[in-house]
């Protein structure tokens, strides 16, 4: 289920914040302000996914204003080490920068009968990075498929070796390109797999890397380097590149408001997973961490660590699904 | 006589030829040992260059990192403002495209630098506003830099700093416009304010941390009463009406410090600064939000001593803030040495006893060798195998034991069935226990035959012997073995992340409560947060230096415990050589 699919759904009903053309998004102003409650304490773990490591963390801090005696702990090693964490009851936080897969909730399913709850608290345009100097304007997701897949499930005849063809001219005409991507333990990795690459396979020459910054910074140490991961990690030195689902759409860069309306092809939701048994209600200190998560001051964290807030909406949605009423009501 | 000959002979003799002394070889020249004598001498100061130039580069960088910078103002050609501390320069060659849109000056200014130009990455901050914290700017681009003196750097607690102007601030809800602020009244103000902040942080920490804690340990002893005596039995409604009056009393106590809480916020949203960009774009945020500021180009000397010293202060003794990126590391210093401490009470009996057993006890055989070649070779093992062994071992087999037995009441939550301090000294000592040994049985055997033969000769015990004859002597050596093992386990982070080192673990493994002293808690370590800084940030740009900084305090930090213990294995050398014998 892309993000795609569900928001222009969710846009039917009118629901999306409708086209704001400004630089920074905002957060939706009908979010509530988180108000604090009383007898929250205890010890929270939360084990998954790098790319929402610094969200978690900066969650964390910010409950941790309204509780200063709860303890939450952040390990994050990739999504995939979220699923056996929550399974073995490691952790009470799965953040996974993918939906869980089938074979994964059927795991859980096993062990507790019912599967997990994700929270949907941010949105994150998944960038294309290139070296700051790097002219190309624009790539069509079948030319990234051939740029980074051996497969080419996208349609196009030829592999995408260098610079030139993808149109670049002059020095850049023969300039190889080199491939920087994510561990397989990442979520970032299977996401731009399944979407970029139409669930192809990548090339061997892809550089590995350990985390979401350490691509940054190995396209950015390299000029003819192309590399995917958070939008949020950006650096001055790299450069995200626009976007089009095909050739015949127009380019969209990778922005706050075109992640949310799924016009950016590749936007995703980060999802925080939690074990919650339908049949009985979340303590407090997961039900008010959760609650903070969609708040005012959940949402201004999410910005800070460099992603982009989710709708009223969407919030309520998710509260409902864990049987909880938004902060203050 | 004849050895003194052959030795002229080989390193051949010196004569002088015009004055000057000139050595002559008479033997062939591998014979003469010369050539391996600059072979050594070279790689030597190969070693001692690249060591110390590894250690200037952190020292350089990371005692550089808190001094403050000027902030530039820089105009662009096509008339852009832009204000930002100048970080770091690079020489680069203009694309076609970006030539092709050029002025003519611009383009003139490329040829005579052969189509190269030079660029300067500023840090612009502002990221609430902005959306990003850097940005470059090259050389042609600009028409003019100038070093203001109203500009001032910002440093935030959240949303990292600002560097722009005051457009006002607001005290006591009165406002006072920019070109009234009295910079000492201003000064005043913040420094009231972030007292404020530190009463609500103490206030939050101490008393309502204090109630929460014991909410929940009502919580926990209603449910440890539903566990033993079953769910809808008489005890278990008891203990839970019991804890549902004293829960109530607490939440009493709760509000009552809120309502502090709320009083001090109150008058904390009273006293505010309003803050403006360069392009006049203006932010308004409490004083208390503000950790400190300063006119960055009109600074004197002191001044900027005084800020160095309070960047130091604030990095050594607080909690990070803003996801590691700022704030200090004072929970990962103490996760380190309290970690090491460990690891070093557990590894020192240990590995001195197996060395003892095995050099004076066993009868050497076949076994005692095999023992002593896996000792051997677990030295050689990959660390992060300890590690997968210190998590399926220590934390999931006997953990979990731990918190089924004795702490069934928290169940879900794991207790000790999850990564902790604990396990993670443990499995350092694992880690580290072949270096005590194979150096315990080095010293031991150092030991001279005839002191352990006078010594039993005088009728003592092997017993006594060991005791009071070899061990004390052997100790410096056994010493030794031990500070190469506390060098490795501080400076060891792989198995760590899998068996208790955290991101973030904000409460330190001790508190006011008791056992006072928490082993399953998880912590965070230096090493870790070094490289959670450089490849986990969100701006890798602005975490470098704080690498810088963070594995220059680790290096001081291994440097200040093993000096600890080489003056006390010297203080012990000296004690016993003297005592016996």
């Amino acid at each position: 289920m892309t993000l795609k699919t569900l928001t222009s759904a969710a846009a039917l009903v009118g629901l999306l914040a409708a086209g704001t053309a400004q630089a920074q998004m905002q957060i939706d102003p009908a979010l509530p302000t988180y108000q604090p409650v009383s007898g929250v304490a205890g010890s929270l773990s939360s084990v998954g996914s790098d790319t929402l490591n610094n969200l978690m963390t900066l969650w964390a801090e910010g409950f941790r204003t309204f509780y200063p005696n709860v303890t939450i702990e952040i390990q994050g090693a990739g999504s995939g080490t979220a699923p056996p964490a929550l399974i073995q009851g490691q952790a009470q936080f799965g953040p996974m920068s993918r939906p869980m897969r089938g074979s994964e909730i059927e795991e859980f399913e096993a062990r507790f009968g019912y599967a997990p709850t994700p929270i949907r608290g941010a949105i994150d345009a998944l960038g294309v990075f290139v070296h700051k100097d790097n002219p190309i304007e624009c790539l069509s997701l079948a030319q990234v498929d051939a740029i980074f897949s051996s497969t080419r499930n996208g349609g196009l005849d030829a592999p995408i070796n260098t610079w030139g063809d993808v149109g670049l001219t002059g020095e850049w005409a023969n300039m190889p390109i080199a491939l920087y991507g994510r561990n397989s333990a990442s979520g970032t990795y299977g996401y731009f797999r399944e979407v970029a690459l139409f669930g192809g396979d990548y090339r061997a020459e892809v550089r590995e890397q350990p985390g979401s910054s350490t691509v940054i910074q190995g396209v950015a140490s390299e000029v003819g380097g192309i590399g995917y991961s958070g939008v949020g990690y950006a650096t001055a030195d790299v450069r995200p590149v626009p976007l089009r689902a095909t050739d015949a759409d127009e380019c969209f860069p990778a922005e706050g408001q075109y992640a949310a309306s799924g016009d950016y092809p590749i936007a995703r939701f980060l999802y925080v997973y939690v074990n919650k048994n339908p049949n009985e209600p979340l303590e407090p200190l997961r039900g008010e961490f959760i609650r903070f998560v969609y708040a005012q001051q959940g949402q201004e964290a999410v910005m800070r660590a460099g992603f982009f807030p989710v709708n009223e909406f969407l919030a309520n949605t998710d509260l409902e699904a864990f049987g909880l009423t938004p902060s203050g009501s | 006589m004849s050895t003194e000959i052959a030795d002229r002979r080989a390193t051949g003799t010196a004569q002088t030829v015009n004055g000057r002394a000139v050595r002559r070889f008479t033997a062939d020249v591998s014979a003469v040992g010369e050539p391996a004598l600059w072979g050594f001498g070279g790689a030597l100061a190969l070693g001692i260059i690249l060591i110390a130039g590894f250690l200037g580069l952190i020292f350089v960088n990371g005692v550089t990192t808190f001094w403050p910078k000027p902030i530039a103002v820089v105009e662009t050609v096509d008339g852009r403002m832009l204000a930002g501390v100048p970080t770091r320069t690079g020489v680069y060659r203009p694309g076609e495209r970006i030539v092709e849109a050029m002025t003519p000056e611009q383009r003139a200014f490329l040829e005579e630098n052969q189509g190269f130009s030079e660029r300067t990455l500023f840090r612009t901050a502002n990221f609430d506003l902005t959306g990003d914290d850097f940005t470059w700017v090259s050389d042609y681009q600009k028409t003019e830099v100038t070093f203001p003196a109203d500009f001032f750097y910002f440093e935030r607690r959240e949303w990292g700093p600002f560097v722009g102007r005051i457009a006002g601030i607001v005290i006591d809800d009165v406002a006072i416009p920019a070109e009234a602020v009295d910079m000492a009244l201003l000064r005043r103000e913040q420094r009231e304010a972030r007292g404020r902040f530190e009463q609500i942080r103490r206030i939050e920490r101490r008393d309502i941390g204090a109630v929460n804690y014991r909410i929940e340990q009502e919580r926990l002893s209603r449910r440890r009463a539903a566990l033993r005596h079953g769910a809808d039995s008489p005890q278990a409604e008891a203990a839970a009406a019991a804890a549902a009056t004293r829960i109530a009393q607490l939440e009493e106590e709760f509000r009552s410090h809120q309502d502090r809480i709320a009083a001090i916020r109150a008058i904390d949203r009273e006293n505010r600064i309003v803050l403006e960009t360069i392009d006049g774009r203006q932010k308004e945020t409490e004083l208390s939000q503000i950790v400190r500021f300063f006119a960055a180009n009109d600074l004197s000397f002191t001044d900027k001593a005084g800020i160095y010293v309070a960047r130091w202060h604030e990095f050594l003794t607080t909690e990070p803030r803003e996801a590691n990126m700022e704030g200090g590391v004072l929970p990962a210093i103490f996760g380190t040495v309290m970690m090491t401490m460990i690891m070093v009470v557990v590894v020192a009996p240990f590995g001195v006893i197996t060395a003892l057993y095995l050099r004076e006890y066993a009868k050497q055989g076949r076994i005692v060798s095999a023992v002593r070649i896996s000792v051997n070779n677990l030295a050689g093992v990959p660390s992060i195998v300890y590690g997968v062994f210190g998590l399926g071992f220590f934390a999931y087999t006997m953990g979990v034991t731990i918190d089924q037995l004795f702490f069934p009441e928290r169940l879900p939550s794991p207790t000790f069935g999850t990564g902790g301090i604990l396990w993670a000294s443990l499995t350092l000592a694992l880690l580290t226990v072949p270096v005590v040994i194979v150096a315990s049985e080095e010293a031991l055997a150092a030991v001279p035959r005839s002191m352990r033969e006078g010594s039993l000769a005088c009728g003592a015990s092997k017993w006594q012997t060991i005791r009071y004859v070899v061990l004390p002597k052997a100790l410096p050596g056994i010493m030794t073995g031990l500070i190469l093992a506390m060098a490795r386990g501080a400076g060891e982070v792989a198995p760590l992340m899998l068996v208790g080192v955290v991101k973030l673990a904000p409460a330190l493994p001790f508190d006011q409560f008791f056992p006072f002293i928490h082993l399953e808690r998880s912590f965070m370590h230096l090493g870790f947060h070094i490289f959670d800084v450089g490849f986990q940030s969100r701006n890798s740009e602005a975490g470098k230096p704080m690498v810088f900084v963070t594995t220059l305090l680790l290096l001081t930090l291994i440097v200040a415990m093993n000096s600890t213990a080489i003056i006390i294995r010297n203080r012990l050398k000296r004690r016993y050589a003297t005592g016996h014998f």
